[in-house]
């Protein structure tokens, strides 16, 4: 890992060590987002297998759109963004540093949240638990990797966050229609999840390099 | 002509007309732009002179 | 010369449309399995090849901008002029297609709408361009054709993901398909000529609509470009 990657990364982590509010305000929501759909959708109904991931993935959505909004947040004051462009560092290297640290925020939060997740709707597992620790950290990586990408393409925008939202859901639902089938596919044992998890391999890995290749033109567009 | 194709008929006209409606509503407002942008450049002419 | 043929062309597609119109309703017969409901399809399929079309040329726009926008400021803003109006009139015919579907789909299937294939494609292919023109829309600036290039791109890169994933949730799932084999039930060669016949009409009317946007937005970056200068020669 390069020092400049490196630098980002703990520099992002102690700020928010330091103050905890992406991660407590994603944790509050998508707890929130978990009881509006169990509410919503009785989590006690014979469907309630086959829906559980689909609300699984959609609880991560929401929740990671709340950090999103505000991952570029702090770059955003006191001309941070222009500092970041002049140091020596790649653009590239610098959004890395934000995806991984956004990652881990939401993967937190998802761990915080499966226990939560599992009880209220009473799910067992009847295919390879393992394999959903493979299936989340490959739909959150989609999830956060253009996430970041797209928030640092409506900075300048009036309505940013909404803006966020509407770009980033249409070209993530192939990755939902990967994650959900996947969790779906392992809670209920009834198909093979390897297809899935190979679609979602290939998303990250197109949306990631394409990000990384294009993410100076955004960030020098500024 | 029975029930099913009365319906049928219906729905044929429903969907020619709705593509009418959004082709010509869509030309229209491409009208308005046309024009406001004729607007414009007239009024920066007549402010440059 | 140029006046002549310029004036000419909407003339053409103005008659290209009524005798499209003419081959649909009056010369073509009804389908042998799904009956009168089938001429949908003179207006459906033809909006959905302009729709595909203006999208693949918006996605050239994008590129050509982000290419040409150091080495030849001037390109680069044709590229972004052809960009927006091959996504905006895309999104039109885009609408068309969506519409006009559900309406064929209700009648010969019973059903409004599925997840397929094709249709969920044209679905995200829809709110991918529409999320597209919102950003240019919303975002403030000269950095905004850059950025709206940018997600061009991404949107485009998405499409193919999107079928495919589609194609295998269908394989482990499957479900009625929408005007699967509608194209291989036109054995009537009358019913492929209506269909050429409004292809083609439909194109006309399409380059016709996506020329008059292109012409639009090059006034409108002039008209920008002109205020920006004076902004700037006034700022003295």
């Amino acid at each position: 890992m390069t020092s400049a990657l490196w630098t980002h990364i703990v520099k992002d982590l102690r700020i928010e060590w330091r103050s905890l509010d992406a991660i407590v305000s994603m944790l509050f929501f998508s707890g929130l987002v978990v009881v509006l759909f169990s509410i919503a959708f009785d989590p006690r109904g014979a469907t309630s297998q086959q829906i559980s991931g689909g609300v699984l993935c959609v609880a991560t959505m929401f929740a990671s759109v709340s950090t999103l909004n505000q991952a570029w947040g702090r770059e955003i004051r006191h001309q941070v963004m222009d500092a970041q462009r002049m140091a020596p560092s790649s653009g590239a290297q610098l959004y890395l540093a934000k995806v991984l640290v956004n990652f881990l925020f939401v993967s937190i939060v998802q761990i915080a949240l499966a226990p939560v997740f599992f009880i209220m709707y009473n799910l067992h597992i009847a295919g390879n638990a393992w394999i959903l620790a493979l299936v989340l950290p490959l739909g959150t990586w989609a999830l956060v990797g253009n996430g970041v990408f797209f928030a640092a393409l409506s900075i300048r925008s009036r309505n940013r966050e909404l803006l966020l939202s509407l770009i980033l859901f249409p070209i993530f639902i192939p990755a939902l229609l990967g994650m959900e089938q996947a969790t779906t596919s392992i809670l209920t044992g009834d198909s093979d999840p390897w297809l899935w998890i190979k679609m979602l391999t290939g998303y990250d890995i197109i949306f990631t390099t394409a990000s990384l290749l294009l993410f100076d033109v955004v960030f020098h567009a500024e | 002509m029975d029930e099913r194709s009365i319906l049928d008929h219906q729905f044929v006209v429903a969907a020619y007309t709705v593509t009418w409606v959004i082709q010509l509503g869509y030309l229209a407002w491409l009208g308005f732009k046309w024009r406001s942008e004729k607007r414009n450049a007239e009024r920066r002419l007549h402010n440059s002179r | 010369m140029k006046k002549l043929a310029l004036g000419l062309f909407p003339v053409i597609t103005v008659l290209l449309m009524v005798w499209g119109y003419h081959q649909a309703i009056y010369v073509a017969p009804d389908d042998a399995l799904q009956g009168y409901i089938f001429r949908i399809i003179y207006y459906h399929v033809p909006s959905a090849s302009v729709a595909f079309l203006f999208f693949a040329i918006s996605l050239i726009g994008s590129i050509g901008y982000l290419a040409f926008r150091r080495s030849n400021p001037a390109r680069a803003l044709a590229a972004d002029a052809w960009a927006l109006a091959g996504a905006e009139v895309g999104v039109v015919f885009c609408t068309v297609v969506l519409t006009t579907g559900p309406l064929w789909g209700r009648r010969a299937w019973g059903i409004w709408w599925t997840w397929d294939a094709r249709l969920t494609t044209t679905l995200v292919l829809w709110l991918i361009y529409v999320s597209y023109l919102l950003l240019r829309r919303f975002a403030a600036g000269p950095q905004m054709q850059t950025l709206a290039a940018v997600l061009g791109i991404f949107g485009a890169l998405d499409v193919p993901i999107v079928y495919m994933s589609n194609r295998w949730w269908r394989t482990q799932h499957p479900a009625p398909v929408f005007g699967g084999d509608a194209d291989s039930g036109m054995k009537d060669p009358t019913m492929v000529h209506a269909l050429l016949w409004n292809m083609l009409a439909w194109f006309c009317w399409g380059m016709l609509v996506l020329f008059l946007r292109y012409h639009v937005e090059r006034r409108h970056q002039q008209y920008a470009a002109q205020e920006a200068e004076e902004a700037l020669a006034g700022a003295d």
